[in-house]
């Protein structure tokens, strides 16, 4: 083959160079042998020469005088040209056509001691020239060797091309025949053949993914060729600043009908990436009990996953810490790990054992970092507790949460859970009989583990339904309040209390600082918007999704609508932008709100907020002192 | 095989979707929604042009292929994707709203 010539052609040149240099040592040696000390080194020199030339298989000195030093791109090793600038004393750098060891001064040695500067040879990275599928060739890489790289390196591009000329010819020649071919035959596949393409797995898998694409690119709804010179009869649909509209809702016909949506969140890496958990659906008794789909906000008419479950799955999110992750609490304890780079089967879980839950566990929380994170879980039961990711056989810690002052029994049944930003020892949970109590994970200096038995936040008249504090971002901090929604059919505003004072009594009751009495049913959720704030937005079973600003009314709603048919909604979660709210329905939809520019606050929002905070707690206590409890 | 039938005829039944047609990599019509002598056009003229393009993609940069094709012509819009063996052809009119 071509590289076997070229080596061939190497190795002659290299003989003959050997045999050149042979030549001239001995041309060397002849005409100067008064000169003992300097052909001494010199032949010392060479020896090194030769014994480095002969080590490392390249031509060796000789050869760089003789093409001279301008062959500066080519490969050399430090060694052969620190031999190089040893003679340069005794003879002028320009002159290298002159052979070793001339004395330009006949006789008497005078050494010319210039200064030479050491040329750094930079070595190029070895070319490797890797041909891929296309070419028929199967060559391994090609290492250049000699000194005419750069003639190698083009003989390779030559050879490249000439190849990719022949594949084009003989592509062209096949695309010839197979048109030739094509006209006389039925231009068909027989339907056996379609049949059995159809039926393969892969065909499948590129329907799959291709409609799946196909769909999403379907979806969007500017037309980039919009010609806006001519004049078009207005379609207004500006969004000024105090309506909401329906982006999209997501229905499946398979999966979510007779379902209702327990549970929705966002995902923390793509924005337009939604999740929502589903219970049991009676009237198919053979597929699962519990769904999650993941809906991509482009792709409307099927979700992007669809995870299985063997329970009905209560609440459900992303992980915030592996975009990757799916998470859900069950009806039967279990606490459910998927995968969408996995299948439809959950890819880790916790066992049905006592070391779990074996009550519902109706909410989940992820605390911590990138690095230490845990999940937190609570279910009915009264048990806390929190796991690690990748370890979900057993839970990292227990811990039961009591209130033993209670009349009946002592356990406590949770039914929400919210986590301060940025805590991850201090968590308020929201009860069944109506109350909140404050717990911690560990025991810390002045607290224990468990319930916090010095204040019990009681309001409310029913189990309270959604609990949500206010995330921590902006110039002021008020993460110490939050919201509880109730099926007592109010919302509450509190504020949490730390420290006890030392003279208050054990189980002191905390009030709220405010209630928000508008609703005209049960209020199944509530949440903070992420941006703004003062504003929040609470669903309630009558069908209805309100949204508040506090900065503008306490007492009404700013924005309210009748969700889809009216059925009630279960869920509220917001986007991370706060733009979008995404609302589960009980009757399996879905829906996709947009506040459009409600959701930017302004600058004052904060102050004026605080402001409205210190009010109500100023009315509250006013309230207190006069008697008067909320 | 019921799913590749029920994707397909979802496809097709939205709204601005005239057709979906299914090809393979020969430009042989596997399954279509449009009538039979227009699918048969499509396939083999819209594979050509993958073909094309696919070489022109791969001979700008080795390291590059064609992923998705989308022709807007004045009446419609005709996405292509190809993938591995087969291509699955969509041809649409975009809403104007």
């Amino acid at each position: 083959m071509d590289r076997r010539e070229e080596l061939e052609k190497k190795r002659l040149k290299l003989a003959e160079l050997r045999r050149a240099r042979l030549e001239r040592r001995d041309a060397l040696m002849a005409p100067q042998p008064t000169r003992t000390s300097t052909p001494g080194s010199t032949s010392s020199r060479r020896d090194l020469d030769d014994l480095v030339a002969s080590l490392v298989d390249r031509p060796a000195t000789p050869t760089l005088t003789i093409d001279g030093s301008s062959d500066a791109g080519s490969d050399r090793g430090a060694t052969s040209s620190s031999a190089v600038m040893s003679p340069p004393p005794y003879q002028t750098e320009s002159q290298g056509g002159l052979p070793h060891g001339t004395l330009p001064f006949g006789g008497r040695l005078i050494p010319e001691f210039t200064s030479v500067e050491a040329v750094i040879f930079d070595i190029p990275p070895k070319e490797r020239v890797v041909y891929n599928k296309e070419v028929q060739t199967v060559e391994g890489s090609f290492e250049p060797q000699g000194p005419s790289e750069e003639e190698l390196r083009e003989q390779i591009k030559a050879e490249f091309a000439q190849e990719e000329q022949l594949r084009l010819e003989l592509l062209e020649a096949e695309r010839m025949e197979n048109e030739a071919v094509v006209p006389q035959e039925a231009p068909e596949l027989t339907d056996e053949e379609r049949k059995s393409i159809v039926q393969s797995a892969e065909f499948v898998d590129f329907v799959d993914h291709s409609s799946k694409i196909l769909e999403r690119a379907m979806t969007e709804k500017y037309d980039f060729m919009k010609d806006y010179t001519l004049g078009l009869d207005d379609d207004t649909e500006d969004l000024n600043g105090n309506r909401m509209r329906l982006v999209s809702s997501f229905h499946d016909d398979r999966w979510s009908k007779n379902r209702s949506v327990t549970d929705v969140g966002w995902s923390t890496k793509h924005p337009e990436l939604l999740v929502s958990s589903y219970n049991k659906n009676p009237l198919a008794v053979n597929e699962p009990d519990g769904i999650v789909c993941v809906w991509n906000i482009h792709l409307a008419d099927r979700p992007e996953f669809v995870f299985h479950s063997q329970s009905d799955v209560l609440t459900v999110r992303f992980s915030d810490f592996h975009p990757n992750l799916i998470i859900g609490g069950t009806y039967s304890g279990q606490i459910l790990l998927w995968d969408t780079r996995a299948k439809s089967l959950p890819v880790l879980k916790t066992h049905l054992s006592v070391g779990g839950h074996t009550h519902p566990v109706y909410a989940i929380d992820m605390v911590g970092t990138q690095n230490a994170h845990n999940l937190i879980s609570v279910s009915t039961d009264g048990t806390m507790c929190s796991w690690q990711l990748d370890m979900l056989a057993q839970p990292q810690e227990t811990l039961a949460l009591d209130y033993p002052s209670h009349p009946t029994t002592d356990e406590v049944a949770v039914t929400t859970l919210g986590f301060p930003d940025g805590e991850t020892n201090a968590f308020w949970v929201g009860t069944e009989e109506g109350s909140v109590y404050q717990a911690n994970r560990y025991a810390r200096a002045g607290s224990q583990a468990g319930i916090n038995i010095a204040y019990s936040y009681k309001g409310h008249f029913g189990p309270i339904t959604g609990l949500h504090f206010h995330p921590l971002f902006g110039p002021m901090d008020f993460s110490d309040l939050y919201l509880t929604s109730s099926v007592d059919w109010t919302v509450k505003l509190w504020r949490k209390r730390t420290h006890p004072k030392p003279a208050t009594p054990d189980n002191a009751v905390v009030h709220p600082l405010y209630s928000f009495e508008t609703a005209d049913d049960y209020v199944y959720d509530v949440k903070w918007s992420p941006t703004h704030p003062a504003i929040f937005g609470t669903v309630e079973g009558s069908g209805k999704f309100e949204v508040w600003n506090l900065n503008l009314d306490t007492e009404v709603p700013v924005m309210s609508t009748i969700v889809g048919a009216g059925k009630a909604l279960n869920k509220l979660s917001w986007s991370k932008d706060g733009r979008h709210a995404a609302i589960g329905s009980s009757d399996g939809h879905v829906y996709v709100y947009d506040i459009g520019e409600m959701a930017t606050p302004h600058a004052e929002d904060w102050n004026i907020l605080q402001r409205t905070v210190n009010e109500m707690i100023s009315t509250q206590t006013h309230g207190n002192a006069l008697g008067n409890d909320y | 095989m019921s799913e590749v039938e029920e994707t397909i005829r979802r496809l097709s039944s939205k709204k601005n979707v005239q057709g979906v047609v299914v090809v393979n990599q020969l430009g042989l019509m596997i399954r279509s929604t449009l009538e039979a002598s227009l699918g048969k056009q499509y396939a083999t003229l819209m594979s050509d042009l993958i073909r094309t393009a696919k070489q022109s993609v791969a001979q700008l940069d080795s390291q590059n292929e064609l992923t998705f094709m989308r022709i807007r012509t004045k009446k419609h819009e005709i996405m292509i994707c190809p993938e591995g063996e087969y291509l699955m052809i969509v041809i649409q009119t975009p809403d104007n709203s």
